[in-house]
């Protein structure tokens, strides 16, 4: 058979436990308007959305898979791929900007070797560039999950890489 | 009505119209790109612009505004021709302009509009779209940088096809088109969202660099393929069928149509078409000529009674009569038949009975004034897509309730609201049945019912079909019964739809019988928005039928001629258009008949598996190159004139059979327009039609009911076998008949046979999608590729047909249903 199928056909064996993604759409299945709601609470649970529960709750909430790709895509809440224990967030912003967080956003891809966006393979850190986070006044400023950091400097991202890289996984 | 005001004009208009249909009853015509008057009003684009006196001049969409009374509207302004100008200068910021070498050139939306408010500069610079073309499907490009996210392909796919493949991606700057995790497309491929792009963002793959488009001429014509009898365009050049083309004005379907519509037109100029005639000497076919091949067929249908024919139901109407003219007065033979002999049962000997006409007391066109469809078999949308699109759009837009039963879900189980009420395999009749006794038991039948013919016979024997028993057997409850018939009963309008076909052998006279019970009990017929819809298989089944190429009392029918064949009581058989040893059933049982007929003579588009065992082979015309009538599944009577020469060596059936008439020293018709002229004024409904009239505009033959209850035999239940499964067959969407396989467009899709498989089974037998198992059955074994899909449940699988390489008739012997076990 060729690589285009007549009809969506299944996936091989998921690897995530979708027993979780059932008992949030369980909770949800009657209630008129559950997509956001489930996606939500699926991407609580499992910290991302994978593919097979995008799949699953299309099939389950009979929306088309496309449909609910477009809601993953059009909020910045939703996430795709795992994301890692430690959310490092850098301002991009003007006033970060002027303050020199280009070379801070340099220095944690280099200490972490990875990109914007993106997350290490032990799934320790996410690294992302975002926009004016309203605290100007601390340019540069970064985050890590809640805590904020401010007046960056290249010395203070080898300190928070190292503090986090300590911190347990589990 | 409203009165406005529109460029000093003064103009009525319906409440319900916007802006812009109303410009455009009265001959204004207001620019749009993203506005497609078969889909909901959207917004998007601003290209339709205008300017209304009482919004203080304010700039609004036509396509979205409704009009009220005493609005003065202005279309094109210096004003709104800036603002336009300014839409189309921000679209082509960022688009390719490659128009040299994009197939939408000369029909595209964007060009024509760019060029009509001139816009031969741009004020804006940025960067062009750097998006991935996607060329991973074989039958749809899709080149996101072209696109100006007008969203119609997104809402055709949506509001009409009800398939969903495409979306709006991301947001701002980066929003595109695209599928779920940015996937290829893996759709239908019925190409809606093509025919809707106003640019060159989505287009036909087998067309690429074919021809421009204003170098093509545009043929009318109608598919070729299922019984629904979509209009086509043809796009021709140099005598060649390159492509089909959208007209958003054609037929009851506006246009739309399916993959094998749109895309499987490639067998029409097939270098694999037969050229020349064929006749066998010392075990071979030879090239011969067509006086010599006539000359020989001629002798053979000397017969007598020993002659006996099998038609296609993809010849013409005036094909059809002439092939019977042929066999009846010169050669002297009640023997013929089509669509294996059973496939049109369900008309000729159910509906003959239950409503005194072979044709199906409901059109199409019922779809969308009822109130609650009821369909057999999920199947319905394979079989007969753009039906399934009115289905679509009826539960949809209109909020029609859909029940459904069926032995499998499908596509049409998805729709918002539909109930899928799935029993065992082949139980069908015992369910209709048990409708049939809940509605007499509720007392849901009309009073006068007990008046009809038959009432106390139907009575008696629904005696042995309450809910509660054939419960057991079919595995719905009996309320599920008994909701079914309250609610077909209680509905204001209620249409019935099933689908018949060589794939579909428990859809007999016996079932249409009890569908038709359920009508007449409850008054549902002779009503618009009521009635049943036999939906027949082929584009000329109905014809077929009313042309009466099925046997009468003296003749045999298919299966009998095939046995006569073996048996040597048929010395010669003569078989056009079909090929029995792909499509009837038992493979063996055809095969040994084919071989020990003396004298087969086959006409054919194709070496068909049929072909290749024939004595002569003719090299027949397919619907491109005639011109004659074709019947769709609810008795629209369509004119198809040529819209190509025909191929090389190649005579149309209706040649054929007129040289063989003269041959056999008899008249022949002067024309085929003389010709249905003589038909018109034979077959009831037809009068009054002629091939002028229908070159204007197709015609319904009138169908006149005279009601009958008739009893109805439930075959015996099929009792499950430890370790086996029970295999049903039918129709895959991309597929109709085995005429598709030479359609370049539904193979590439669909290529192979499969079998397919609920989880549960495939999870027992420790089988995977794509994994390849050997199914085997008491008449032989398959190879097939397996699908693990939801729809089917427990117990079943099921194995379409079409297929040479795969032919499911290896192992089906026309049963309803088969017992089979699966292997690795
Ligand atoms: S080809 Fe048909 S099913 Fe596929 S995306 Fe286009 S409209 Fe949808
Ligand atoms: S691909 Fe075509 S139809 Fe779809 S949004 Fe883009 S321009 Fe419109
Ligand atoms: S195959 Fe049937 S549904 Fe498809 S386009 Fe042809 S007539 Fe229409
Ligand atoms: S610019 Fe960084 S916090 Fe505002
Ligand atoms: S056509 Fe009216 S907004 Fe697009």
């Amino acid at each position: 058979m060729s690589d285009v199928v007549a009809q969506k056909t299944e996936e091989q064996e998921p690897e995530v436990d979708l027993s979780i993604a059932d008992a949030i759409i369980d909770k949800y299945i009657d209630i008129p308007g559950n997509l956001m709601p489930v996606l939500q609470a699926a991407q609580d649970e499992y910290g991302y959305i994978p593919r097979t529960v995008a799949d699953h709750i299309a099939e389950r909430l009979n929306v088309y898979p496309s449909q609910i790709y477009g809601v993953l895509t059009f909020y910045a809440q939703f996430h795709l791929k795992p994301r890692g224990k430690f959310i490092i967030r850098v301002c991009v912003g003007t006033a970060c900007h002027v303050q020199g967080a280009p070379r801070i956003v340099e220095t944690f891809f280099d200490k972490l070797g990875i990109g914007h966006a993106e997350t290490t393979p032990d799934l320790r850190f996410t690294f992302e560039k975002v926009a004016c986070l309203g605290a100007c006044g601390m340019a540069p400023l970064a985050m890590v999950n809640d805590s904020t950091y401010g007046a960056m400097t290249v010395q203070k991202v080898d300190d928070i890489v190292a503090d986090y890289q300590q911190r347990p996984l589990k | 009505m409203v009165n406005l005001t529109i460029d000093d004009k003064q103009v009525t208009a319906p409440k319900t119209a916007t802006i812009y249909e109303a410009a455009k009853m009265n001959g204004v015509n207001i620019p749009i790109l993203c506005h497609d008057k078969k889909l909901k009003p959207f917004g998007a684009c601003r290209m339709c612009l205008v300017e209304v006196e009482q919004m203080k001049g304010r700039q609004i969409p036509a396509c979205t505004t409704p009009v009220t009374e005493g609005m003065i509207i202005r279309t094109s302004t210096p004003d709104i021709v800036k603002a336009r100008k300014m839409v189309l200068e921000l679209l082509l910021l960022n688009h390719p302009l490659d128009c040299p070498v994009c197939d939408k050139a000369g029909d595209c939306d964007l060009q024509n509009l760019t060029y009509e408010y001139k816009v031969d500069t741009n004020r804006f610079v940025d960067e062009k779209f750097h998006h991935e073309i996607d060329y991973n499907n074989p039958l749809i490009e899709r080149d996101m940088n072209r696109c100006v996210l007008c969203g119609k392909c997104a809402r055709i796919c949506d509001e009409i096809v009800s398939f969903g493949a495409l979306t709006f991606i991301d947001r701002g700057i980066e929003t595109k088109i695209g599928c779920e995790f940015e996937d290829g497309l893996n759709c239908e491929f019925c190409g809606s969202c093509i025919s809707v792009c106003p640019v060159g963002s989505l287009l036909a793959r087998p067309f690429k660099f074919k021809a421009r488009f204003w170098s093509l001429t545009k043929q009318k014509s109608v598919c070729g393929y299922c019984g629904t009898g979509c209009n086509l365009t043809l796009g021709v050049k140099d005598n060649k069928v390159l492509t089909t083309l959208y007209d958003e004005n054609q037929g009851f379907h506006k246009g739309q149509l399916c993959v094998r519509g749109r895309f499987g037109y490639q067998f029409i100029n097939s270098d694999k078409r037969l050229t020349s005639p064929l006749v066998r000497r010392n075990g071979r076919l030879i090239e011969a000529s067509w006086e010599e091949a006539l000359e020989v067929v001629a002798a053979r249908l000397k017969g007598g009674n020993s002659v006996a024919a099998l038609g296609s139901s993809r010849l013409t109407n005036e094909e059809l009569t002439l092939f019977k003219k042929l066999m009846l007065e010169n050669v002297g033979s009640s023997n013929f038949d089509h669509s294996a002999g059973y496939a049109h049962s369900a008309l000729t000997s159910g509906f003959a009975r239950s409503f005194g006409t072979t044709a199906s007391p409901a059109s199409i066109l019922d779809i969308q004034k009822t109130d609650l469809l009821f369909v057999i078999k999920t199947d319905s949308y394979e079989t007969h897509p753009v039906i399934g699109f009115e289905i679509n759009m009826a539960v949809k837009n209109r909020g029609i309730k859909l029940n459904i039963i069926s032995d499998k879900r499908g596509k049409l189980s998805k729709l918002p609201g539909a109930n899928t009420f799935v029993h065992k395999p082949g139980s069908e009749v015992s369910v209709l049945n048990a409708i049939a006794k809940s509605i007499l038991d509720d007392k849901l039948a009309v009073g006068s019912v007990d008046s009809v013919q038959g009432y106390a016979e139907l009575a008696e024997a629904l005696k042995a079909y309450t809910p509660e028993a054939v419960s057991a057997l079919c595995g719905l409850t009996a309320e599920d019964i008994k909701k079914i018939a309250r609610e077909y009963a209680s509905a204001d309008k209620a249409l019935i739809l099933f689908p018949i076909g060589q794939g579909y052998v428990s859809h007999n006279q016996e079932m249409s019988c009890a569908v038709a019970n359920l009508s007449i009990l409850t008054g549902k017929l002779g009503k618009e928005g009521c009635g049943v819809l036999c939906m027949s298989e082929k584009n000329n089944s109905q014809g077929a039928v009313d042309m009466g190429f099925f046997p009468r009392a003296d003749g045999m029918n298919a299966q009998q001629i095939l046995d006569a064949c073996k048996n040597g009581s048929v010395k010669t058989l003569f078989v056009a258009g079909e090929n029995p040893i792909v499509s009837y059933p038992d493979k063996s049982k055809v095969t040994t008949a084919l071989e020990a007929v003396e004298f087969l003579i086959v006409s054919e588009l194709f070496m068909t598996e049929t072909a290749a065992m024939a004595d002569v082979v003719l090299p027949a015309c397919s619907f491109a190159e005639k011109d004659g009538t074709f019947t769709s599944t609810d008795r629209r009577v369509q004119y198809v004139s040529p819209s190509i020469r025909k191929n090389s060596n190649c005579k149309t059936d209706f040649e054929i059979f007129s040289a063989l008439i003269s041959k056999l020293g008899g008249q022949t018709p002067v024309s085929s327009s003389l010709l249905f002229s003589e038909i018109s004024s034979n077959t009831d409904g037809y009068a009054g039609m002629t091939h002028v009239s229908l070159r204007k505009e197709s015609a319904f033959a009138s169908v006149n009911v005279k009601p009958k209850l008739i009893v109805p035999k439930a075959s015996a239940a099929v009792s499950s076998e430890p370790g086996k499964l029970a295999m049903v067959t039918g129709s895959a969407l991309y597929h109709s008949g085995t005429l598709s396989q030479f359609g370049e467009g539904p193979m590439h899709v669909c290529p192979e046979a499969y079998v397919e498989m609920s989880r549960k089974d495939a999870a027992n037998l420790k089988i995977h999608d794509k994994d390849i198992v050997t199914v085997s059955s008491p008449t032989g074994s398959l190879k097939l590729n397996v699908k693990v899909t939801a729809r089917i449940p427990e117990g079943l699988v099921f194995v379409p047909y079409h297929f040479s390489a795969a032919p499911v008739n290896a192992i089906w012997d026309g049963a309803p249903v088969t017992m089979v076990s699966l292997t690795k």
